[in-house]
């Protein structure tokens, strides 16, 4: 753009390690707390008692601190269940579908075993929460690969194709968990039936196991992109899928590959809200909410930039302000919707410190050139 | 040297002219002290092969880009053109080989777009009798409600043109207007640009390689071949035949075929009958049967589109053939794998270095890799051999002469003339048995040129079979055993090396048969 005798212009920066870009983070966060505070003016007890509440019960507080973890673990799963199709340069948009698709899968195995709430499990319960894990991981790939076999055989787009699946399994939950559905509670309030107490899935330290599945699972994504020949040949086709194919790497094979682990990790994030956090144990009738919720693992997934771990500390923050807004919004009579409006800042501080990461804007003088608009006579060859 | 033809120029003052224009890219030169002359009310052609730097020298004209050295006259007068806004506010208007249309407005819609007279209220009633106005005038019939993507590609090219005329355009330059044509639409075209230039005095500039379209209806023609004209001539003292040999070369000088006696091997490749559609359905590849020994280079000749570009990808296993076999040291590979292929000892030096045989932001050890990551000496068990691949890479450096500031620099940091001698040495190291080059050398600066030929010939002296497909006749006929020149998908001939002379491969890349291009 040219402005006078001057002139703004974008620049590349060169490429600087990873562990700068990771430190760019904190400005963001900063800024993005710094222009909520506009969202918190209409609290009567000021704004920055406002943001103590939002860090308080998001990281202090027992409770809060429980359900941040709660939804982190979460979040880690819907992230991962993004991020490895998109090293492919594929988008994963069915997140939701395959949360469901997860529960649903989970919770057929104690209704299939027709395990009532106060029945005894048949044989080992360690068996059938084992069994209820891998059978969410395997329908969450399952729906996801579904996707994935019609973009590499007959090149649908991906994103059409899960995002209306989205809509097809929310209304097959519907279907399972309300008036008269084989997952109906006893109670009949539009919930499924409980789990019984036997299939709690284990805690460590009061933390569902599905933590620790979560995070060696970032850990070994973070190999795989790294260290392995697999993980290279989804690189390589996400950046180019021409020089891919040209090196011998087969696009079906990959296309498929990266839906299933996506959605395995998707259905897997299913089974850890509806059957291993503490406390809900069923398939509550606003699962909608978690669906949409699974929707930051893109987020979180696009600001990490396909690292795994990178995007454990984000969606932890993610998990811990929506809780936390959604608080301080109860305590102190704010607007509704203060919790999406932080995360969209958030978002957005992000994005930017990204951008201004990689490209600097220049405001220089342009060399003054004038236009010879006198008969200068063309020169003979 | 042999002195070319340049006619006289003529008392007339030229409208556009340029002068001594020279662009540099980093490691490319792609115009050289290149001048032009267009008059008012004629269609010049610029002719020559890709990469001669045709498409430079028209974003220059237009303001796209800016001359490194070198001066534009418009009219007589010194102008600078910073932008394609100053180049449209003198009349000069493009029409890029992309459409650039909105697909999902109406023709009307597109044509007013970007026109001055449209700032803040429409109104489309009047701009329409306005348009309608000109269709009548030009002979136009194109209908101004429809959709653009309803639009064939050559009712496109219209809209575009239009839309050009509309904002006023004296001088158009079309960059290859053909290339996207069925013959039908080429016939229209070409007859509307003598009429807008015959009875409405506008001047094109027509931007090609396709020779019959030059002679049918240019009335000037100034050639480009490396970035430097090498030829200026009027159409009606052209032939087809004269205008190959400017844009292929024929500096019998500069040969220099150095005789490495190489001992001619087993038969390694055998093509039979091969055929195969372009991504547009046409079949293009019509029937191709050769065959080649280990220790031979057999070099295919050809004016860029005649069918080179399938044949290769077909024997690379990107592109299925529509018909006929490939049999590779004995075995039918025609429907192999892009990957057995690869092991199979089959190396492939694709044309279009920045967008099939590397990825801009992976590092040179990564994209080493690329033809070393299904080995099972970089992978075991899954891992990458990262200590392994780094001295691949390091002996490819060294070896191939690649400057590169280290090991994981990204391969988009790289000049061309780098990245090819990269792509090229990941290739050779594998020692394949039959090594597929295609265009290896185009756009090269002349070290990078050399040094690569030589070490094609140190690959066929290895054994390798070489299949070198080029639009260099020098660098074909210095080369190779055997040169084929093709036309419109079929082999004119296959010819041993003594018995072809730049004359009759050239004629024979123009479509002439043997006997009339004089081999017996």
């Amino acid at each position: 753009m040219r402005i006078g005798r001057y002139e703004l212009t974008l620049e590349a920066r060169p490429t600087r390690p990873a562990l700068h870009t990771a430190l760019t983070a904190f400005p963001a966060i900063l800024l993005a707390l710094a222009l909520s505070s506009f969202l918190f003016l209409p609290a009567e007890t000021g704004f920055l008692s406002a943001y103590r509440a939002v860090f308080s019960y998001a990281f202090a507080n027992p409770y809060g601190l429980q359900a941040t973890i709660h939804r982190a673990i979460f979040l880690w799963l819907c992230t991962f269940a993004f991020l490895v199709p998109m090293r492919a340069g594929l988008w994963n948009i069915g997140l939701p579908g395959q949360v469901y698709v997860g529960a649903l899968a989970a919770f057929a195995v104690p209704y299939a075993l027709r395990m009532s709430e106060l029945s005894h499990p048949p044989f080992h319960p360690g068996l059938i929460i084992l069994l209820m894990v891998v059978g969410a991981s395997l329908a969450g790939a399952a729906l996801a690969g579904f996707a994935g076999i019609l973009r590499a055989k007959l090149h649908v787009n991906e994103i059409l194709v899960t995002m209306m699946l989205n809509s097809i399994l929310f209304w097959l939950v519907a279907y399972m968990i309300k008036e008269g559905g084989p997952f109906m509670s006893a109670t009949g309030e539009g919930e499924s039936f409980n789990l019984p107490p036997s299939l709690y899935a284990p805690l460590i330290r009061g933390v569902p196991f599905t933590a620790l599945l979560a995070l060696v699972a970032a850990g070994l994504l973070d190999f795989l992109f790294v260290k392995t020949t697999l993980g290279y040949r989804i690189r390589v086709f996400g950046l180019n899928p021409a020089a891919a194919r040209y090196a011998g790497i087969n696009p079906v094979a990959i296309s498929l590959l990266v839906f299933l682990l996506g959605g395995a990790f998707a259905g897997l994030a299913g089974y850890h809200y509806f059957a291993a956090v503490p406390g809900v144990y069923k398939i509550p009738g606003n699962y909608g909410f978690y669906g949409d919720l699974a929707f930051y693992g893109i987020i979180c997934g696009l600001i990490a930039r396909g690292t795994a771990l990178g995007a454990v500390p984000i969606a932890l923050l993610f998990a811990g302000l929506s809780l936390g807004a959604r608080f301080a919004q109860g305590q102190f009579h704010l607007p509704f919707g203060v919790d999406y409006a932080l995360l969209g800042l958030l978002m957005m501080t992000f994005v930017a410190s990204h951008f201004l990461y990689q490209f600097r804007i220049v405001w220089r003088p342009v060399a003054t050139e004038e236009v010879p608009r006198v008969s200068a006579g063309i020169p003979e060859r | 040297m042999v002195r070319f033809p340049f006619t006289h120029p003529e008392p007339e003052e030229p409208l556009l002219a340029a002068r001594g224009i020279t662009k540099r890219f980093p490691g490319v030169l792609a115009l050289h002290r290149v001048d032009l002359d267009v008059k008012a009310g004629e269609i010049h052609a610029v002719l020559g092969q890709n990469g001669a730097g045709k498409t430079t020298l028209m974003n220059i004209l237009f303001g796209l880009l800016q001359p490194d050295e070198g001066q534009l006259y418009f009219r007589g007068q010194r102008v600078h053109f910073r932008s394609p806004h100053d180049a449209l506010a003198m009349g000069i208007s493009m029409v890029h080989q992309t459409r650039k249309l909105v697909s999902a407005h109406s023709v009307l819609e597109n044509i007013l777009l970007g026109h001055p007279g449209t700032r803040g209220f429409l109104n489309l009633r009047t701009i329409r009798r306005e348009v309608e106005e000109l269709c009548h005038r030009y002979g136009f019939t194109v209908d101004l409600g429809a959709k653009v993507w309803q639009l064939s590609e050559g009712e496109k090219q219209w809209v575009e043109i239009l839309k050009a005329l509309y904002g006023g355009a004296k001088i158009l330059i079309l960059d290859e207007p053909t290339s996207v044509l069925t013959p039908p639409e080429v016939k229209t075209l070409m007859a509307s640009l003598q009429a807008l230039v015959q009875d409405h005095g506008v001047t094109v500039i027509l931007v090609t390689h396709k020779l019959p379209i030059v002679t049918a209806i240019s009335h000037t023609v100034t050639v480009l071949r490396s970035g430097t004209v090498v030829a200026r001539l009027r159409t009606c003292e052209a032939t087809e035949q004269l205008l190959v040999q400017h844009m292929i070369g024929q500096d019998i000088s500069s040969y220099s075929i150095s005789d490495l006696l190489v001992e001619k091997g087993r038969p390694l490749l055998r093509v039979e009958h091969l055929s195969a559609y372009n991504d547009k359905g046409v079949l293009s590849l019509r029937g191709v049967t050769f065959s080649l020994h280990e220790g031979e280079i057999l070099g295919i000749a050809g004016v860029t589109g005649n069918g080179q570009e399938e044949l290769v990808q077909v024997l690379a296993g990107l592109r299925p053939p529509a018909s006929g076999r490939v049999l590779f040291d004995g075995r039918d590979v025609t429907w192999l794998s892009p990957l057995d292929r690869w092991r199979m000892g089959i190396g492939y030096i694709p044309a279009e270095r920045y967008e099939i045989a590397s990825v801009a932001t992976l590092t040179l050890v990564e994209n080493a890799a690329l033809n070393f990551h299904f080995d099972p000496l970089f992978s075991r068990r899954g891992l990458f051999n990262h200590p392994g691949l780094e001295k691949v890479t390091r002996h490819i450096l060294s070896h191939y002469r690649v400057k590169a500031p280290h090991l994981y620099a990204q391969a988009r940091h790289l000049s061309g003339g780098n990245l090819q001698k990269l792509i090229v040495g990941r290739v050779l190291a594998r020692k394949p048995k039959l090594l597929i080059a295609h265009l290896p050398t185009q756009g090269l600066d002349v070290e990078a040129t050399a040094f690569l030929r030589g070490k094609l010939l140190e690959a066929k002296a290895g054994g390798a079979a070489v299949l070198l497909i080029s639009e260099d006749l020098d660098e074909i006929l210095s080369l190779s055993d055997w040169v084929a020149p093709i036309y419109e998908g079929r082999f004119v001939a296959i010819l041993p090396r003594e018995g072809a002379d730049a004359e009759t491969v050239g004629a024979m890349m123009a479509g002439l048969r043997r006997e009339e291009a004089g081999v017996s």
